[in-house]
């Protein structure tokens, strides 16, 4: 894939995300609290938690949405409001309307808008660098569907390829497996695995607690405050995730990273 | 021939419907393009209530002038007040459902009722001084636009056709993905407040050609009809005004010959005639292409039938002759079942018949799998021998690879059917180099073992070792493996269950 000069330059030895003492509320109850981490460039890492836990409060903080009430966000040693571009989200599949006509290649095309100012055209670089992106989530031959007729792997595939055409460092992942069949659900890992392997680094909000362990390199265990980050074997603690699902967690026979198989 | 000519001439002689002509055209133009927009933001209310929203600007515009500076329908005023009105509507709007539970529909039809209303009793109240018909601002009046007015919507089509092609990827960008708009720095509230102003200049336009209750007719139903014939915002944007442009000038001409019929109701009923119309042929969109495509769908289930019955009956190439003859189900079905399968890549023909592709071979291996394992479950749960095949072709249809992975686990991993066959091995999952349990392992596969799960300190297997399975024993209950030293061990399931090995050889490669 080609890169613009902007991105790679000398950024890598600094931590993609760093989050320092992060608190954010709407009310008077904060949606987090004093949430610390820090993420090397290059990880696959998933964030779980329950349900209102905060998980879309920390993506829309690192996206630069919001101002926090005390804290910071940090991309690459520069504050998140102002590193946009360096982020790509790429959305849920059930908050995209399926029916817009759009056609792959344009959406791709989408990722490019951020590098080119208003007055201007997209140039021949801009669609190069979109067929690229294409190519490597191995989708270039659907480039002129309309984007509903895409099964659910492809249509991630697009939008993951949307996110590369944006030169984005760090992709952040909302529910990526959500509603996918299982075949799917391996075609999409895939896309990802693939796109750290290019050393992107990827933020994945998860639900499945069963394949946490088999899918991210780190796993941040969110509720309100960081409970826990690190290897999925330290966070998928018993004791720790009773804690924060607070029984609300039926038990999982094995949640210990081993065999997919049974 | 002669008389259709006359017929679309004769109009055309007089001073107010080529005026009206050219106003309507422009205005279509407006409208279809902003349409678009309204229709994939799903904003449609949106526009009729900035288009009620008018009467009460048009009106303080109108008196506001009158009274200060005694000019009778001063146009420019009027437009700005319709403007100013649009703006307080849509903040309104927002203002509601931002502070309260109030969502933004019930806000947008709470709002523009109370201004509408507000209009309506200014223009009462100041009957005497305000020489504007109502009834002309309901229903339009677009045989009698004047000069000023054409100059303002041609003014308003020029400018929303601007705006439109300078900002068209932040209008596309935001109304497909606004979170992704707002991460890559597009203004996304600029962008709806810039959009919505547009509206309300469009509105204002539309107005004097069908008047303030069927403007959303010539705003949305051109749109949505292109919306049914395109699958390109960049097309549907074109097709918009082009759709609108005709039903303005059918809407007209209908209305000239007719005769004492008001042409605003005419055009918008031409556009809806026109969007149904599309709604049932539209090439791909449409309910009679939907009806078609559905009619088209070979079931599932006769796919499956076609690639079993060529793996049972063994030859390289079946003729096709023998496939009907042989398939239960209506020939045209199985006809197109079989090039159906021939386009995804199953099946490949030549001059004797069709045989399998690779792929086609490993979808029947998986079929084959899923129906053994299906009967050998209906033997264990103890149904009646002569219901096992039937039933169990109907539910080898349920084959995806967690069911077929349940059954085989729960079955103890038989290695044969009821009827003796042998159930092909887990290939999906049996690839050299994947992590899987030491029970899905076949007589000859070669693996590394992993590890061993906790609680078997005592497991006759170490980390490590390398394995080499052997044939079962005890009615397959009992699993052997070849330990490096030439030792044999035997295992239970559990026991075989509780060792994840890495695959490193099948006995075929």
């Amino acid at each position: 894939m080609h890169q613009s000069s902007k991105d790679n330059s000398g950024f890598s030895t600094k931590p993609a995300i760093v989050v320092d003492n992060l608190t954010v509320s709407y009310g008077p109850v904060p949606a987090l609290l004093d949430v610390s981490f820090e993420v090397p460039a290059g990880q696959l890492i998933g964030i779980i938690g329950p349900n209102g836990s905060g998980k879309s409060t920390l993506i829309k903080a690192i996206l630069g949405f919001l101002k926090p009430d005390f804290g910071s966000v940090h991309l690459f040693g520069e504050p998140a409001d102002r590193a946009k571009g360096r982020v790509a989200y790429v959305p849920q599949r059930g908050s995209v309307d399926w029916d817009f006509p759009v056609s792959v290649q344009e959406v791709v095309l989408m990722g490019r808008y951020g590098h080119v100012p208003w007055w201007k055209d997209l140039d021949q670089l801009d669609r190069q660098l979109a067929d690229d992106a294409l190519d490597m989530v191995r989708m270039s031959d659907y480039g002129k569907r309309q984007i509903g007729e895409l099964s659910g792997g492809q249509q991630q595939r697009v939008f993951m390829a949307r996110a590369m055409a944006q030169g984005a460092d760090i992709l952040l992942l909302d529910e990526p497996f959500a509603g996918v069949d299982a075949a799917t659900e391996h075609a999409i890992l895939d896309v990802l695995e693939q796109t750290k392997q290019a050393g992107k680094t990827l933020l994945v909000v998860h639900h499945d607690l069963t394949t946490a362990a088999e899918y991210f390199d780190s796993l941040i265990l969110l509720k309100q405050r960081l409970y826990a980050f690190g290897s999925p074997e330290a966070v998928l603690h018993r004791q720790l995730l009773s804690e924060v699902y607070e029984g609300s967690l039926r038990i999982f026979a094995d949640l210990s990273p081993t065999t997919k198989n049974s | 021939m002669q008389h259709l000519l006359d017929a679309l001439i004769e109009p055309l002689t007089g001073i107010h419907f080529q005026k009206a002509l050219i106003g309507a055209t422009l205005s279509a133009i407006a409208c279809g393009v902003i349409g678009s927009f309204i229709v994939l933001r799903r904003m449609a209310f949106l526009g009729d209530a900035l288009s009620h929203a008018m009467l009460a600007g048009v009106t303080s515009g109108y008196l506001f002038m009158q009274m200060l500076f005694g000019y009778e329908a001063h146009a420019p005023a009027m437009i700005i007040g319709a403007l100013l009105a649009g703006l307080v509507t849509v903040s309104a709007i927002s203002f509601v459902s931002q502070v309260s539970r109030i969502k933004e529909d019930t806000a947008i039809g709470i709002m523009y009722t109370g201004i509408f209303a507000l209009g309506g009793i200014l223009a009462s109240v100041f009957s005497d001084r305000i020489h504007i018909h109502l009834f002309d601002f309901i229903v339009g009046m677009v045989l009698a636009v004047e000069d000023g007015h054409l100059w303002m919507i041609a003014s308003v089509c020029v400018l929303v056709l601007c705006v439109v092609i300078l900002f068209f990827r932040q209008l596309q960008i935001t109304t497909f993905d606004p979170i992704m708009a707002a991460s890559i720095g597009v203004p996304v509230v600029g962008v709806h407040y810039l959009l919505t102003a547009c509206t309300s200049l469009v509105v204002v336009s539309a107005v004097p050609v069908v008047g303030v209750v069927l403007v959303v007719g010539l705003l949305i139903t051109p749109a949505a009809s292109a919306y049914l014939v395109t699958n390109r915002l960049r097309t549907m944007v074109i097709a918009a005004p082009v759709f609108g442009v005709f039903n303005v000038v059918v809407g007209l001409y209908l209305s000239s010959w007719i005769g004492n019929v008001a042409p605003g109701p005419m055009i918008v009923v031409v556009g809806t005639i026109q969007f149904l119309i599309l709604l049932c042929i539209a090439p791909r969109y449409g309910l009679i292409a939907d009806w078609w495509r559905r009619r088209q769908l070979v079931p599932q289930a006769l796919l499956e039938d076609i690639l079993g019955f060529i793996r049972h009956d063994g030859r390289q190439q079946v003729p096709l002759q023998d496939i009907l003859a042989q398939v239960k189900s209506p020939q045209h079905l199985v006809r197109r079942a079989v090039r159906e399968l021939q386009r995804q890549h199953f099946l490949k023909e030549d001059g004797q018949g069709v045989g399998f592709t690779e792929v086609g071979q490993h979808e029947a291996r998986r079929l084959l799998r899923s129906h053994r394992l299906w009967e050998t479950y209906l033997q264990h749960v103890g149904t009646p021998e002569a219901e096992l095949h039937l039933t169990a072709h109907q539910l080898e249809h349920l084959h995806d690879e967690n069911t077929v992975d349940y059954l085989d686990d729960k079955l103890g991993h038989p290695l044969q059917d009821p009827h003796g066959s042998e159930i092909p091995e887990d290939f999906i999952d049996l690839v050299p180099g994947a992590r899987i349990k030491a029970s899905l392992l076949r007589q000859g596969h070669q693996a590394t073992v992993i590890s061993v799960s906790s609680g078997w300190e005592d497991h006759p297997i170490q980390k490590e070792t390398q394995i080499t399975a052997g044939p079962r024993r005890d009615e397959g209950k009992l699993w052997t493996f070849v330990l490096p030293g030439g030792n044999l061990i035997e295992l239970d399931h559990e026991a075989a269950d509780a060792v994840t090995v890495r695959l490193d050889n099948t006995p075929e490669s």
